[in-house]
């Protein structure tokens, strides 16, 4: 049997330091031992049973309970304050053949994986760079767990591929405590799997376009995500440049995606004169200086061979995370220093110019220590309204600070999930991430700050979205039904008529009453069918 | 009258003694390949936040006839696989002398280790 280790806590923590946040319990399960349970079915699907006997706990005492992974989100949405459950620990994995496969599949099957939610995106990496595979995108680093991904929207850069849910194309959900609570979804128009292969998982079959992409950004609220079916693809390479570009021809890009003239880079420009398009694009601005220039890190995909150049420095280096809290601390008090002590610390922070290096997508998007307290508020919006939208988060933040953190622009393939912040045909995520700061000094607070920028944004008329794992005003009146207007609600319909009433309860937490997410939507059984 | 001419050199040199003994330098090794055991609730506010790490601070003592030793890592609860992500030790002047003077006989080992999540 998958063994659960109980722990009475008064509070918990995100990574970042970002609470602490009141907790009663906290449930860690293992999975049973390969030598006393030898078929990683049995034992997926014993963890299963688990889990539905520590929802039906929670349910007796009329708790909440979540489950979360590796606590990276900034927000509270990992958050719950009765129970909740680390599920790291449940991290086996499928492959499938063709048999496995339903009759109208598009899906090559050795493209298909079964990742057990506490998968960290680097151990999924290693395990496909095992059958010769790769994620096809990630956030910029690699500790995230499959489920903590999807259910936040974790994204990179990939202008082209999208984020981490839009190669998902299966979700095994556990939504009660009773034998019929185990459902898995995936698309009618994009079937995976096969009824037979969905029985040995002991789960309900719902195929249907709908409430997948609902569930697929679930905000952890969708039932207890056990497995993700991900569509992977062959091994490749990423070859990065790092260049500095002037300021007006990083925005065009940035603004037109038009990397098909670019020709700053000449390795990437064809015989007939047209660039290559670049995997990834990033731009990196320090709003603290304008030196008419800013840093631009671009990729490009290649195919994999063996012995290409090592990636990796043989030594890594980190700042003093005294020096760190030092600036911070000086900052808060005194904040015309915070400028100042961003150019002087500049190179540390920004990527070194002229930098190329090549690696796999996992060598290239590698560990991020732990390094303090931080902060980041992101915000999506159309590409083609970035330089806008930038000019007015950049003003709020020298306004309202100045804060000790730095800007960057990501551009993002529009995702299908229905409460994806990928909501636009490209979608710019203007993010500015840095260190926690004193809020008692005279620095004014995170949220205020995220509020500022939350008006700038809708006095501009720019349509918006925001990162659901990182800092915002989340209670901010009206911010969802402004952001997804009628998404919300379908959001909410599909939710409502998934999980039993006292399920949806149980499944809630502060983040998602905050949201507004948690009203009750009359619950309708032709949302849930299954369609194929 | 001596006595006290001589108390305050002696005191600020017993100081820098002690100084000497404590100062250390570490070095860390890490392995760019697995994943480390990670940690559940998240309690430190170091590099080892979000990782299991066991700590080892101890005193090894071996026989003349020993040239030396080697500090087996076994599956524990905290190192599931046994199997090493990360290691760091730590040198300090004290441990050092100790070594020297017992010509070899107590080393002083001072490690943080992380294994390989499950």
């Amino acid at each position: 049997m998958a063994k659960t280790t109980k722990l009475t806590l008064s509070e918990w923590d995100t990574l970042h330091n970002n609470g602490p946040f009141p907790l009663k319990i906290l449930y860690k399960t293992k999975l049973e031992s390969p030598a006393l349970m030898s078929s990683d079915l049995d034992r997926y699907n014993d963890a299963a049973q688990e889990i539905q006997s520590l929802i039906t706990e929670a349910k007796n005492k009329n708790e909440g309970f979540r489950a979360y992974g590796s606590a990276w989100s900034m927000s509270k949405i990992a958050h719950q304050k009765d129970r909740m459950h680390f599920n790291a620990h449940m991290n086996t994995y499928f492959s499938f053949r063709n048999q496995d496969l339903h009759a109208l599949s598009s899906y090559k099957a050795e493209n298909l994986f079964l990742f057990q939610c506490g998968n960290v995106v680097k151990e999924i990496s290693e395990k496909l760079a095992g059958h010769g595979k790769s994620l096809k995108a990630s956030g910029a680093s690699n500790g995230q767990t499959i489920a903590g991904c999807i259910s936040t929207g974790v994204h990179g850069s990939g202008i082209n591929v999208g984020s981490v849910q839009d190669y998902v194309v299966g979700l095994n959900l556990i939504i009660g405590p009773n034998p019929g609570d185990i459902v898995y979804l995936e698309r009618d128009s994009k079937p995976a799997l096969n009824n037979v292969f969905v029985q040995k998982l002991r789960s309900r079959v719902i195929r249907n376009d709908g409430l997948f992409n609902a569930a697929l950004v679930g905000l952890g609220s969708f039932g207890f995500i056990h497995g993700v079916v991900i569509e992977a693809q062959n091994l490749f390479l990423l070859k990065r440049y790092v260049k500095e570009l002037k300021k007006d021809k990083a925005i065009e890009l940035a603004q037109k995606q038009n990397f098909k003239d670019f020709d700053g880079i000449p390795e990437e420009v064809k015989s007939n004169g047209e660039a290559n398009l670049p995997y990834h694009f990033k731009v990196f601005v320090n709003q603290y200086k304008d030196n008419g220039k800013y840093v631009v890190e671009f990729m490009y995909k290649k195919p994999y061979k063996l012995n290409y150049p090592d990636p990796f420095p043989i030594i890594k280096k980190s700042l003093y995370r005294d020096l760190i809290n030092l600036v911070v601390g000086i900052g808060a008090a005194v904040p015309a220093s915070i400028p100042v002590f961003i150019n002087l610390l500049k190179n540390s922070i920004l990527p070194k110019v002229d930098e190329v290096s090549i690696g796999t997508l996992a060598e290239t998007f590698w560990d991020a220590p732990y390094q303090g307290p931080a902060f980041a508020i992101s915000f999506g919006v159309s590409h083609t309204n970035g330089e806008k939208a930038l000019k007015i988060l950049s003003k709020v933040s020298i306004d309202e600070g100045p804060v000790p953190g730095i800007f960057a622009m990501r551009f993002i393939k529009k995702s299908d999930a229905t409460l994806s912040f990928a909501r636009f045909p490209i979608t710019c995520m203007i993010e500015i991430d840095g260190v926690l700061w004193n809020e008692k000094k005279k620095l004014g607070t995170l949220n205020g700050l995220s509020k500022k920028m939350i008006e700038a944004l809708q006095n501009a008329a720019i349509p918006f979205t925001m990162h659901w794992g990182k800092n915002a005003d989340w209670k901010f009146s009206g911010l969802v039904n402004h952001m997804y207007g009628a998404d919300a609600k379908t959001w909410r319909k599909y939710r409502c008529s998934l999980l039993s009433d006292d399920m949806q309860k149980l499944f809630s937490n502060a983040f998602l009453k905050e949201v507004k997410l948690d009203k009750k939507e009359p619950s309708d059984p032709q949302l849930i069918q299954s369609l194929l | 009258m001596n006595l006290k001419k001589y108390l305050l050199p002696f005191v600020l040199l017993l100081f820098l003694v002690l100084l000497l003994f404590q100062s250390c330098y570490s070095v860390r090794l890490a392995s760019t390949s697995g994943t480390p055991n990670p940690a559940a609730p998240m309690v430190r506010d170091d590099y080892y936040r979000a990782v299991e790490v066991t700590e080892l601070d101890t005193v090894i003592t071996i026989g003349v006839e020993n040239k030396d030793f080697t500090y087996l890592i076994k599956v524990t609860d905290l190192c599931p696989t046994g199997k090493l992500h990360t290691v760091e030790y730590k040198n300090t002047f004290g441990a050092l002398l100790l070594s020297a003077v017992t010509f070899g006989r107590k080393r002083k080992v001072k490690i943080k280790y992380v294994c390989m999540k499950e």
